[in-house]
């Protein structure tokens, strides 16, 4: 039974637990919720998307740039199953 | 015993963790600030429209009225080239924020009000082409049935007491609907309107004298219905400030490393 060691990072479980509850969300939300600086929350979502558990989409808000994130399915399913072995961990006490 | 404390206190850590999806979903369906802008925005401009055309059309009829034939034409002179810069202003307005750049004034908005919050949103509802086509139905059908109990009460048929009872029997269905239409966009906190509207109308039929009368009759219908969407989304407002500060207890992460191994 492993962790997921991407998703156990307390700052990138709780981006992916932030974008499992919405559609998505962009930098500045991510950034003032999470109390982060710009610098370790870009490097915690570059890891991130490297897994293939983020989705970068960027776009304009009328003439303003936009980075938006959303879980990805392989994100949604890694979650789940980060939840489901930590469950059985802590019942068992075994790795 | 420390291993029983540490169990439960990561237990304890979990289960806080777990509530980030909800308190961040809360959130999202509850950002209503654009809209209570937006709305005040249309207010202002009908009033502003309304004493625009309302003084022009005011001094014609006196003028008229009155056989003073220079006054009278003043005033459809003035209405006219007033309802020219208006037609001109507003087609103006359509062609920067309509058509393609639908939305633009929405997020334009959105940027000023929100700016450093940032954005969440929640997925745009499916709505097929048929569920789309039954709206717009229903939204014509709305709009006729306003005009028509409308039309009763100015014409005596109906006192103007039971305008907002007789509305309440196709708008509170139709908002009822429209929710479970763009759920999960939107919160529950929008049935607030229809609710309080049901309320509203039970009462007056109950005796409680809650509606305009005489010459402010006609407010029976706009001022309940934009009195309490309004409330709605000013409580949605405060709900989403509450469930922001929630999200933020729980999404603080505690001993972050700087370099985001």
């Amino acid at each position: 039974m492993e962790i997921d060691k991407i998703i156990h990072e307390p700052a990138r479980l709780r981006i992916m637990m932030i974008l499992s509850g919405v559609d998505e969300a962009d930098f500045n939300f991510l950034l003032s919720t999470l109390g982060l600086t710009n610098g370790n929350l870009s490097r915690h979502i570059e890891k991130l998307e490297l897994a293939g558990y983020v989705k970068i989409s960027k776009t304009f808000r009328g003439k303003l740039p936009n980075t938006s994130y959303q879980l990805t399915k392989k994100g949604s399913k890694a979650l789940t199953g980060y939840w489901e072995n930590l469950n059985v961990i802590r019942r068992t006490g075994r790795v | 015993m420390n291993s029983k404390h540490n169990n439960k206190s990561q237990d304890q850590n979990t289960e806080r963790l777990k509530e980030i999806p909800k308190w961040t979903r809360k959130y999202a369906q509850n950002r209503t600030l654009t809209i209570l802008v937006l709305m005040a925005m249309a207010m202002l401009f009908s009033m502003f429209v309304a004493v625009l055309v309302g003084f022009p059309l005011g001094l014609a009829a006196i003028g008229f009225w009155k056989g003073n034939m220079v006054l009278g034409c003043v005033g459809i002179a003035v209405l006219v080239a007033i309802l020219i810069v208006l037609v001109i202003s507003i087609s103006k307005f359509i062609s920067k924020f309509g058509g393609k750049n639908r939305g633009l004034i929405d997020q334009l908005i959105e940027q000023r009000i929100y700016g450093k919050e940032g954005t969440a949103s929640m997925p745009l509802p499916k709505i097929t082409k048929k569920m789309r086509g039954l709206d717009y139905l229903l939204g014509a059908i709305c709009l006729i049935y306003m005009l028509g109990v409308n039309s009763l009460c100015m014409m005596g048929y109906v006192a103007f007491k039971y305008l907002q009872p007789l509305l309440a029997l196709y708008i509170v269905p139709a908002f009822v609907f429209e929710y479970f239409l763009l759920r999960p966009k939107v919160g529950p906190v929008v049935l607030i309107c229809p609710i309080l509207y049901t309320i509203h109308a039970i009462l007056i039929l109950a005796g409680v004298p809650i509606f305009f009368t005489g010459n402010l009759g006609i407010l029976n219908m706009p001022v309940p219905l934009i009195g309490y969407s309004f409330l709605a989304y000013v409580i949605g407002h405060l709900y989403s400030r509450y469930a922001l500060k929630k999200l933020k207890c729980l999404a603080h992460p505690e001993g972050d490393t700087a370099d985001g191994d």
